[in-house]
């Protein structure tokens, strides 16, 4: 229309139409001419683009940008006895607490802190009985409490697991502090029991009585200190990683304090004589438990509490940053809720009209209409997502992998979205409940595709649910392909291709139910 | 567009029935469209009208009877027969968001039309139905009538032979009403054949053919003439005796004379007679001799002329017939 004066009217309405030659040509024409169609009106709802991508990926960007963590922050009260926790500083306990927990206070009046907890002040109250060190040393086992009175499942399960990570690194602390009393113990005794092992020499060689009873009471000490050490000892299941054999080292000084206590009467009734071979028995095994203590004294006491250690390195330098991650995921998420919002508003649009009265009468198909819809609305998702990617390249995201097929994948996923869309559109009857599918489905997504909860969180019927919804292939394609340069999986492309022909044949059957009724 | 072919048939309709429910449809429907004429189909909301024109165009077959269009069964149309059709529907189904022009060019590539033919004849009618001003105006800035003529202008983008407007005169003023038909009148002298329906009785006079349907039934379907005539008995001319005494003699006088089918006075108008012959122009002087022939009865007319019957009496006449004839069947 180039020309701005109108043609003269004449007797003739207008020229004589020629026709193209081929069908083919007549039916090309007819697939563009829904295809212009929905691209013309497109152009003209510019508040329905920016509101279809501006919207979500405003939220998503703002998700993406202010998420630090996933842990939650846990405030928490100490409540200590009165008078501190024997044996532990107030400094100690912050330092062990405070590893998992945000220590807002240490306290010794548990009532005002139930007050705090139950005004939503804090999170978390910690109780440490009266006496820690000493019931450990009693072989008692003293319990912190933690309370808390959380509503949200996912913050108490948190709690479960910090404080059952603070008691171990208590545990640990306690382990340590009691193999190094008990590595000093050694020493000692270790210096002692030289001593011992001369008297008990001397004993052999049928010594005099003052030496015997000056050996009897050196024997006596080093019994009372073998015991103490006993009871100080590692437990068992240490042992092999140690590198010692705890149970060898009891059972020895068992044998020997029976043996002192044997050679101690012996002393006193005078039948020494007669137990000498004793004596040399029990030289052995002090030489014995020397040789124990000396392994045991050299050490590390946190080698005896926590013989294995982790050590952990990401092959890939270090994990991305949260925004980085999610950004393959938000990537899908706009790509399909933009195909399914314009699939969704698209044929029911028609209908109410009653465009599909005129579609009926002129020689078109359900499959230009169809063809022409699916192209004019895939170019513009693709116009979209080019510039999408573009701007998130531009912005340092990374594309590790092969962009050709990160733009077949996301042509199969916009197919697939398309498809669901139209399906949406077929079977709804106005376009608020058309655009309500669309929101129910953009929902479902983001549970159940894995973009925010990993899949293996949820139970078989939701991981089938996930698997027809086409961003769950879409998220897990795209993440291979942008953050690891990796191709998706096999399943992805088979399921975006299967969703994608399903989904056109059915909406080819329902409109086609529809255009006849029409 | 082809060539009107001499007495070709566009419609041949024959006792079709489509029976939606008890009372609902249209019953024993029997019409033919000679090509190149337009056929104005007349009846109130609800009537068939529309279930007439959705059997012509196949969207809806026939459980009863013979229907062909161009020669064919509706229901079996291919793309091509398609392409020999044009629709406008009742209401406006273009898109509010594209322009006049693009409207139109997108129904012209529905019909397959490529995109050079379609700029020719675009201008062309925009210019025919007078929107070529408006050609880049959005359909949702169009008012209502010319959102008629742009639908009218889509329908015509690829020149069909036949062309079905389904009450395209409706809720639009006289003035543009009279103008669609000059449009439709055209078209018809190009050669394409109309099948229009209307609520507007007025617009029989338009129509070369007209059928007038009630509940689903044809009651008349002839040229607007002879159905005037069928409906009134004929043509009326209407006069006025100088000596009112003598109608009484008049009567008489012309209810014996063969030419003339009845004679009518009104008991308010002394003098005034109402006489139906088959043709008022041809009858007019003989009847006006035998009253006022001076070697006979010598009666004086002080005037004559032929009753204006409007289609709105004619239609009510039909509607008349109809209620008597159902009642005369059900006693």
């Amino acid at each position: 229309m180039s020309s701005t004066n109108p043609p003269e009217r004449s007797v003739q309405t207008a020229s004589p139409v020629k026709r193209p030659r081929f069908a083919l040509t007549r039916w090309l024409i007819r697939v563009r001419a829904y295809l212009m169609k929905e691209l013309y009106e497109l152009r003209r709802q510019p508040l329905l683009i920016l509101s279809l991508v501006g919207g979500p990926l405003l939220v998503l960007l703002l998700f993406g940008t202010t998420f630090r963590n996933s842990n939650p922050v846990l405030r928490t009260v100490l409540i200590t006895p009165p008078g501190g926790v024997p044996g532990i500083s107030i400094d100690q306990i912050r330092a062990l607490a405070g590893t998992n927990f945000q220590i807002v206070g240490v306290s010794e009046d548990l009532d005002s802190a139930q007050a705090q907890l139950d005004s939503g002040e804090i999170d978390v109250i910690q109780v440490f009985p009266d006496d820690v060190m000493g019931m450990v040393q009693r072989g008692e086992s003293p319990q912190i409490s933690f309370l808390s009175n959380a509503i949200n499942p996912v913050t108490e399960g948190w709690i479960q697991y910090l404080a059952y990570a603070q008691v171990n690194e208590i545990n640990k602390a306690f382990l340590q502090q009691q193999t190094e009393t008990a590595q000093q113990e050694a020493s000692g005794i270790k210096l002692r029991l030289v001593d011992t092992r001369v008297q008990i020499l001397e004993l052999e060689q049928q010594t005099t009585p003052e030496k015997q009873r000056e050996a009897q009471e050196d024997l006596r000490t080093l019994r009372a200190d073998l015991e103490r050490l006993e009871s100080q000892l590692p437990r068992q299941e240490t042992s092999i990683l140690a590198k010692i054999d705890f149970a060898d080292l009891r059972r020895r000084i068992d044998i020997t304090k029976e043996n002192i206590d044997l050679i101690d009467r012996s002393i006193s009734d005078g039948t020494l004589d007669q137990h000498l071979n004793k004596v040399r028995d029990t030289n052995q095994e002090l030489a014995r438990i020397e040789e124990l203590l000396n392994l045991f004294i050299e050490l590390p006491p946190d080698r005896v509490v926590a013989p294995v250690r982790q050590t952990y390195s990401n092959l890939r330098g270090q994990a991305y940053q949260a925004v980085i991650y999610y950004t393959p995921g938000v990537l899908a998420l706009l790509v399909q809720h933009t195909a399914i919002t314009l699939g969704a508003l698209a044929l029911i649009r028609e209908r109410l009209l009653g465009a599909f009265e005129v579609f009926r009468v002129a020689p078109v198909s359900i499959t230009q209409l169809l063809l022409g819809k699916y192209i004019a609305y895939t170019l513009f998702v693709a116009l979209m997502t080019a510039l999408m990617v573009g701007g998130l390249y531009l912005m340092g995201v990374p594309f590790l992998g092969d962009m050709l097929q990160l733009a077949l994948l996301c042509f199969l996923l916009t197919l697939a979205s398309l498809g669901i869309g139209f399906l949406i559109s077929a079977v709804s009857s106005s376009d608020s409940q058309a655009i309500q599918l669309a929101m129910i489905t953009l929902l479902l997504s983001i549970f159940f595709s894995g973009f925010f909860i990993s899949l293996d969180s949820f139970a078989l019927p939701a991981q089938i649910i996930s698997t027809i919804i086409p961003m769950s292939h879409g998220v897990s394609g795209l993440q291979n392909l942008m953050l690891r340069g990796i191709s998706p999986s096999y399943l992805a492309w088979v399921a975006l291709g299967i969703l994608t022909l399903i989904s056109f044949v059915a909406v080819v059957l329902i409109t086609r139910r529809q255009l006849a009724k029409a | 567009m082809s060539a009107v072919r001499s007495n070709a048939v566009a419609i041949e309709s024959q006792n079709v029935d489509l029976i939606f429910g008890p009372g609902a449809g249209v019953f024993d429907l029997s019409y033919s469209l000679p090509e190149g004429s337009i056929l104005g189909m007349i009846g109130p909301s609800g009537c068939g009208k529309t279930t007439t024109v959705r059997l012509a165009l196949g969207l809806y077959a026939p459980q009863k009877g013979q229907l062909r269009v161009l020669g064919k069964q509706p229901t079996s149309f291919t793309p091509e027969d398609r392409e020999q059709i044009g629709y406008i529907p009742q209401q406006f189904v273009l898109y509010p968001n594209l322009t006049v022009a693009e409207n139109a060019s997108f129904v012209a590539s529905l019909y397959g039309l490529s995109g050079r033919t379609q700029r020719k004849r675009l201008n062309e009618l925009l210019a025919f139905v007078e929107l070529y001003e408006a050609r880049n105006r959005l359909g949702s800035q169009l008012s209502g009538g010319m959102q008629r003529r742009l639908m009218l202008a889509g329908a015509l983008m690829h020149d069909p032979a036949l062309l079905f407007a389904d009450e395209p005169t409706a809720g639009i003023d006289p003035v543009l009403r009279g103008r669609f038909w000059d449009y439709f009148r055209q078209l018809r002298d190009e050669g394409r054949t109309l099948f229009i329906t209307t609520q507007v009785v007025s617009e029989a006079v338009y129509c070369d053919r007209v059928a007038v349907m009630r509940r689903g039934r044809l009651l008349a379907v002839d040229t607007p003439e002879n159905l005037k005539r069928k409906a009134m008995g004929g043509e009326i001319i209407q006069m006025v005796l100088e000596d009112p005494n003598r109608v009484r003699e008049a009567v008489s006088i012309l209810s014996r004379y063969e030419p003339v089918k009845a004679v009518r006075t009104l008991s308010d108008q002394p003098g005034y007679l109402q006489v139906t012959v088959d043709d008022a122009g041809e009858w007019m002087p003989e009847v006006l001799n035998v009253l006022e022939d001076p070697d006979g009865p010598a009666i004086t007319v002080s005037s004559a002329g032929e009753l204006p019957v409007s289609y709105d009496d004619v239609f009510i006449r039909i509607m008349q017939q109809e209620d008597a004839n159902e009642q005369y069947q059900s006693a």
